[in-house]
């Protein structure tokens, strides 16, 4: 590491700091600007906010995102455990599953909704499938204006299946990281295979599942392709609601508001984490 | 000396060959109409590549929705940098167009050999300026599998619902969409609920026309009031997929639901494919008369429009009464010259054109346009949308939630300075 | 012994399970993207029997996928590279250099990841109609670049943390310039790398969809295309746009498979 005083590591810096500056520090002030100013007419305004906060949709958008972040996130982390808990006793092959596991990771949501929609339409494979069984006599609408909760359950399990794989790898990399000396002096210890795991596994895991809590959290709250795809807004989330806004009914200052509470939302939540992370180091 | 002429010639040649490569002519078309993909398949594929060979000329299709289209052309307009030669769009948005004074009056343009319908040329001339050419023109009207007919509801004919007589009301459908869920088990009515689909037209330009004779103006009447109550029950006998379906005509041709109502050019595919197993039907009749409404596309040029002589036989070609019925053949608009009507071949274009007319020529007719609010288009229809959420999805207060959207309705039209209507 | 059998037994069910989950999905897509619509509407034939490309081609050549496919490539390329010429020199400061305000710079960095783009989509739009760039894919390559820069930063400035500073140094002792030294031993030691990076920030651009669907209207990429006219388009175009969409996906999880665990590792701290 070079320590000498010398103006290369800020030169060499430079350009990225002018880009951010230009392209997202500026575009955020103006984002503030929008959300105090009004759509037509000059001066200060908290209009829009207040339209925003007077709307119920708005209230249904908050109360649906944060539903299916409580429901996907916790999901995703237990089956991402066990996954990588599984995959970490590396049985014969076990690169193989690793590699299908981390498949999704790559797919974008809106190719990982037109997947589920595949298999949940009313002509998709579940529904082919239970009419060849005779089980069922009509195909079952997963999707419509009567059919939100199994709408929001396809969502899930789309969620989970797409976004799992994320948490698996990071935990997956956690896990690889601790030393085999631990478990050798658990052996010597006598622990058994569950203290192991309550007692080294997952203290050592922590920071790990901290992080992929906290990305999985931000990611959460900006849930959109797959909802937007799946169930329209009989859904609303603020993602959507923001597209629907900014789109259709071009309130670009409405818009904005609804941009800024998802952003204030990721800076409360990057916050709380980081706060909580700091404190556990320091302990 | 000879070698010297030889290689000048060919680089003249290469100049001319590709000064004219360059220099062939290409003109953008934007359209807020045929979007769905297999429409612009048809006007990609084989409308504006006949043009082409006929005419030399490329024209590059854009699929707009309104908003974006106006944004783009004023935009174009103010920077002065135009690139649109030819817009299609509805009558309500070339006449905001038109009122912001960015298109050029298309009087005097060679269109030999037609006659435009009278109806349409009169609401193609705005505040005395012929701002656009009808290029189309198509309404919503309802769609039945015959296999519907044995549900009918007593006292109520299939002459009935095809002439349509007074007999055929909200009330009647009510009816009739129940004895379809009692009599297979699921719900066979459908309409196009999902967020691209065009159901917030049925709310405002049928429902509430034939209820009330207006589309916001009488909103929380008493009688308005009542067409919310009445869409509370009929909800029950709506095929609850709805609000996945943008068009009507693949439900239908899957047998999903047995009646349906749709935009004319969205059921289009269903009665070509199988024209034995459908009719077009009329809209029901409500206390205050048959409300819907008649679409008028037209075709208009910008004021700073590249290659006007292009424009100009792009419009032409495409209000020809041949190419009219290819139109209508393909994507179910119907023509806007008289000439064409007489073309229309037997099949599934007559059965939709029999249908169309039936519904137009009944004298309880309450005509709605769909009105011209500019950027509060969208809230406009959202509203609708929105208070049917509420009202009849969720079932929160009726005299509340009609009451407040009223109110919201009134403001929306006084903003954009359009009559309410 | 025969507990040892029933463990590998199961060992075998549960990867069984998990394979068949994590595959299923891709494989009926891609049997519904190349099934007759015939087939795939028979409620007989749980797995259609007869296929065709007529989709793809109707999808590409008449339903304008082609273009906005040619547009996604065109923006992931260029979003890589501009993030490359601006990230890479600042990944390499990062893993070289010791100087004031590291921490602050690597914490900037990272904080930028707190704003989600809905937020920068709406105000960019508005700054790109002033300057006259909406609708074209340099706006959204701009907006990708911001999206994917503090990726790149840090993903480059621990692949050249893993490439040995002795390599350098005695490079520097040999007489070449630190340029050169940079360009002639560190950059080709850190390319396989650097190339897993490329391929990251590729998947970042082609998956995102919601400012590109913001930002253009016309140009759009293929993400934001699908978007807008899935659902009112008939069933097959959903299938095989949604098999189009993922490939790039499998191919990169595929050739990058060795990188993947230090890659997400890395972007994922």
């Amino acid at each position: 590491m070079r320590s000498e005083r010398s103006l290369a590591p800020y030169l060499l810096f430079m350009p990225t700091l002018i880009y951010l500056a230009v392209f997202l520090v500026y575009p955020l002030l103006k984002a503030l600007f929008m959300v105090i100013t009004p759509e037509e007419g000059t001066g200060y305004t908290l209009a829009n906010i207040y339209a925003v906060l007077s709307d119920s949709t708005f209230w249904e958008a908050l109360k649906n995102t944060i539903l299916l972040a409580a429901v996907i996130i916790p999901l995703q982390v237990f089956l991402a455990l066990m996954l990588a808990l599984f995959v970490n006793t590396k049985f014969r092959g076990y690169m193989t599953i690793v590699y299908l596991i981390t498949i999704p990771l790559a797919l974008s949501d809106v190719s990982a909704a037109l997947m589920s929609y595949n298999i949940f339409s009313p002509s998709g494979y579940i529904n082919k499938i239970l009419l060849n069984l005779n089980l069922i006599k009509h195909p079952i609408y997963f999707f419509g204006f009567n059919a939100t909760t199994s709408e929001f359950w396809v969502i899930v399990i789309t969620e989970v299946w797409r976004a799992t794989p994320l948490v698996f790898i990071i935990l997956l990399a956690g896990l690889q990281m601790i030393g085999r000396e631990y478990f050798e002096a658990a052996d010597v210890f006598g622990f058994t295979k569950f203290q192991k795991f309550i007692y080294i596994t997952l203290p050592l895991l922590k920071p790990s599942l901290q992080s992929a809590l906290l990305l999985r959290t931000l990611f959460a709250f900006q849930i959109f392709g797959v909802v937007w795809l799946l169930a329209g807004r009989d859904i609303p989330i603020l993602a959507g609601e923001t597209f629907y806004q900014q789109t259709e009914l071009q309130q670009y200052h409405i818009a904005a508001v609804y941009g800024f509470v998802i952003a204030l939302i990721s800076i409360l939540i990057s916050w709380v984490y980081l706060t909580f992370l700091k404190s556990a180091k320091e302990v | 000396m000879k070698k010297f002429a030889v290689i000048g010639l060919m680089v003249l040649l290469v100049f001319v060959v590709s000064a004219y490569a360059v220099s062939a002519p290409k003109i953008y078309f934007v359209s807020t109409q045929m979007h769905p993909a297999g429409e612009r398949e048809f006007m990609v594929g084989t409308l504006l590549k006949s043009f082409a060979k006929e005419s030399g000329i490329n024209v590059e299709f854009l699929a707009l929705t309104y908003n974006e289209m106006l944004s783009r052309v004023s935009a174009e307009e103010k920077t002065g940098k135009v690139t649109i030669s030819v817009i299609g769009d509805l009558h309500g948005g070339l006449d905001v167009m038109a009122s912001r004074n960015l298109l050029q009056e298309v009087k005097g343009i060679p269109l030999p050999n037609r006659t435009f319908i009278s109806t349409l040329e009169k609401y193609s001339v705005i505040k005395g300026k012929k701002v656009y050419v009808p290029w189309m023109q198509a309404t919503y009207v309802m769609v039945v599998n015959k296999e519907a007919y044995k549900y009918l509801p007593n006292g109520l004919t299939k002459e009935d619902v095809r002439k349509p007589t007074e007999k055929w009301t909200y009330e009647a459908l009510l009816q009739w969409a129940k004895n379809m869920k009692e009599k297979t088990g699921t719900p066979k009515f459908g309409l196009p609920m999902a967020p691209k689909g065009l159901f917030h037209r049925f709310l405002h330009g049928y429902l509430l026309p034939s209820f009330t004779g207006y589309e916001a103006k009488e909103f929380d009447s008493p009688n308005g009031i009542k067409a919310w109550e009445y869409m509370r029950k009929l909800v029950n006998y709506i095929h609850p997929a709805s609000s996945t379906w943008a068009a009507m005509s693949e439900p239908l041709l899957k047998g999903e639901v047995l009646l349906a109502w749709d935009h004319t050019a969205r059921i289009k595919p269903a009665i070509v494919q199988q024209p034995d197993k459908f009719e077009v039907i009329p809209v029901p009749r409500g206390p205050a008369g048959r409300g819907y409404i008649v679409v008028a596309v037209g075709l208009a040029v910008p004021k700073k429009a590249p290659q006007k002589e292009a424009a100009y036989k792009l419009i032409d070609y495409l209000t020809r009464p041949s190419t009219q019925v290819l139109v209508l053949q393909h994507v179910g608009f119907f023509p806007t010259v008289k000439e064409a009507t007489g073309k229309i071949p037997t099949g599934a274009l007559r059965i939709l054109a029999r249908g169309v007319t039936a519904q137009s020529s009944s004298p309880d007719s309450v005509i709605a346009m769909i009105p011209n609010l500019g950027k509060y288009g969208g809230e406009f229809t959202n509203t609708y949308r929105k208070v049917f959420k509420k009202v009849v999805l969720q079932k929160a207060s009726l005299q509340k939630e009609v009451s407040a959207a009223a109110k919201l309705l009134k403001s929306l039209f006084e903003k954009a300075g359009t009559p309410i209507q | 012994m025969d507990k040892e059998k029933i463990k590998s037994l199961l060992t075998f069910l549960i990867a069984g399970m998990i394979s068949l989950w994590f595959l299923t999905p891709i494989i009926f897509i891609t049997l519904s993207a190349f099934a007759t619509s015939k087939d795939y509407y028979n409620p007989n034939y749980i797995i259609p029997r007869h296929y065709t490309f007529s989709h793809f081609y109707k999808l590409f050549f008449t339903l304008s996928a082609g273009h906005a496919t040619l547009i996604s490539l065109s923006v992931a390329a260029l979003t890589i590279l501009l993030s490359f010429l601006l990230g890479v020199p600042a990944g390499y400061a990062l893993s070289r250099y010791k100087f004031k305000g590291k921490n602050t710079l690597k914490l900037t960095v990272l904080s930028t990841r707190m704003f989600p783009l809905m937020i920068l989509a709406i105000p960019l739009l508005i700054i790109f109609m002033q300057i006259g760039i909406s609708d074209t894919l340099w706006g959204i390559v701009l907006a990708h670049t911001t999206m994917v820069l503090p990726f790149v930063i840090l993903i480059t400035s621990s692949i050249f943390a893993g490439v040995d500073i002795a390599f350098e140094e005695a490079a520097l002792i040999f007489g070449l310039s630190r340029s050169k030294a940079f360009f002639k031993i560190t950059l080709p030691l850190a390319l396989p790398g650097l190339a897993a990076s490329a391929i990251f920030a590729f998947i970042m651009s082609w998956n995102e969809v919601f400012v590109a669907s913001i930002l253009t209207l016309q140009n759009r990429t293929l993400p934001a295309q699908i978007l807008s006219t899935a659902m009112d388009s008939p069933d097959y175009y959903k299938f095989t746009a949604g098999f189009i969409m993922a490939v790039p996906a499998l191919v990169f999880i595929f050739f990058a498979r060795r990188y993947l665990v230090s890659l997400w590792g890395i972007s994922l701290k």
